[in-house]
């Protein structure tokens, strides 16, 4: 998706460079690129479209901040993508103790809220609770296979991971899923 | 006994379709793809506020002197030796961190080496997370030094500011202090170095 027509075709790494050199307002463009391809990912993983806000809103405030540590600026998105997986880690990590979230409430795409959970099946909301309910790991490769269709080759790349390790942590999700939906059917 | 038989794993994984496997495990075929059927694929768009806000901040940071424009001229590297400190939380733990310049390589003029130390006399692993590693706890372990209970490491980073904490034992991060900290907004406070 291209919000920002011809100017889009400006390749991250010329973007990044430019801001570094002291114009900050391209930074926008790169804002503009990035904002809604990741936010769905965000919004899975910390469970409200809110939550994923705030973490894309300060990963990219992170990322100007620490802009002149992106060693391969080409690759900005996905430079950028593993700072806010990190935030969103940190902000799980930080609401684990907290009580156990209104899963009526999560993974809702923002207005309408009331409709949507009625048109929401059951096996939908069970399946959102369950997804909600893995750990971190698990849940962040079940989005990223079956959310946002990356093979285990693309999420192993980004990640820095193997495809075997992947595997099995998607696996156990699986069967952690299927116990979950079992026991609230 | 609730697990998916590993070849409806790999039917949901998208390596067999439902017509590769047995007729014996095909029910639990359709009651996996049916669970892959509830997937919410919904795109979730984020007002357009957000760029303002982000451009706010950005346009903020751009009016103060810029760290990283600083300290990419050639300048000399100085050494700093801080005073190890003793960590309550640790029981004894201290850490200095110690800047110089490597005989062994030549740093350029955005780069400096700085070695961190922490002294951690009852840990069994330490590492080093950061800004400059992603915050990956397994990517700069600590290694032990001649003295009893001091670790350490050395890094060549860009010049700019870096926070960072160590990690003891896998699981306590705990902020250098000798350095100073910031909150990271998340409960914890990063140590904070500017080269």
């Amino acid at each position: 998706m291209d919000r920002l027509g011809a100017r889009a075709a400006a390749p991250d790494g010329d973007v990044v460079r430019a801001v570094l050199a002291g114009d900050a307002e391209r930074y926008a463009e790169l804002v503009q690129r990035y904002r809604d391809r990741y936010a769905r990912y965000a919004a899975r993983m910390l469970g409200s479209p809110d939550a994923a806000e705030d973490a894309v809103q300060d990963a990219f405030i992170r990322a100007y901040d620490q802009l002149a540590q992106c060693r391969d600026p080409d690759n900005f998105a996905g430079w950028f993508f593993l700072i806010l997986r990190n935030r969103c880690f940190a902000e799980r990590r930080r609401t684990k103790r907290e009580a156990v979230a209104d899963v009526s409430q999560d993974e809702l795409p923002g207005p309408g809220r009331a409709d949507r959970d009625a048109e929401r099946s059951e096996t939908q909301q069970l399946l959102a609770r369950g997804v909600s309910e893995l750990t971190a790991e698990q849940r962040e490769v079940f989005v990223l296979k079956h959310v946002e269709g990356l093979s285990y080759g693309e999420i192993a790349e980004r990640l820095g991971t193997s495809v075997p390790s992947l595997k099995m942590r998607m696996h156990r999700a699986y069967d952690r899923l299927r116990e979950q939906l079992r026991d609230r059917a | 006994m609730t697990d998916f038989h590993p070849q409806v794993k790999q039917l949901l994984d998208g390596e067999l379709t439902l017509a590769d496997l047995p007729a014996a495990l095909r029910p639990e075929g359709v009651e996996a793809l049916r669970l892959l059927a509830a997937v919410d694929r919904e795109p979730v768009a984020l007002p357009s506020t957000l760029d303002a806000r982000v451009l706010a901040a950005v346009r903020a940071r751009a009016a103060r002197p810029s760290l990283w424009r600083r300290f990419l001229a050639p300048r000399e590297i100085r050494v700093r030796l801080r005073p190890w400190t003793l960590v309550p939380a640790l029981a004894a733990a201290a850490a200095l961190v110690l800047f110089l310049s490597s005989p062994a390589r030549t740093p350029t003029a955005s780069t400096v080496t700085v070695r961190f130390v922490l002294f951690a006399p009852d840990a069994q692993q330490v590492s080093l997370a950061g800004t400059f590693n992603q915050w990956d706890p397994a990517a700069t372990p600590l290694v032990r030094t001649g003295s009893p209970g001091v670790w350490s490491a050395t890094l060549i980073l860009p010049a700019g500011q870096h926070q960072y904490a160590f990690v003891v034992d896998g699981a306590r991060w705990v902020a250098d202090p000798g350095a100073p900290a910031v909150d990271d907004g998340f409960g914890r406070r990063n140590s904070v170095l500017s080269l």
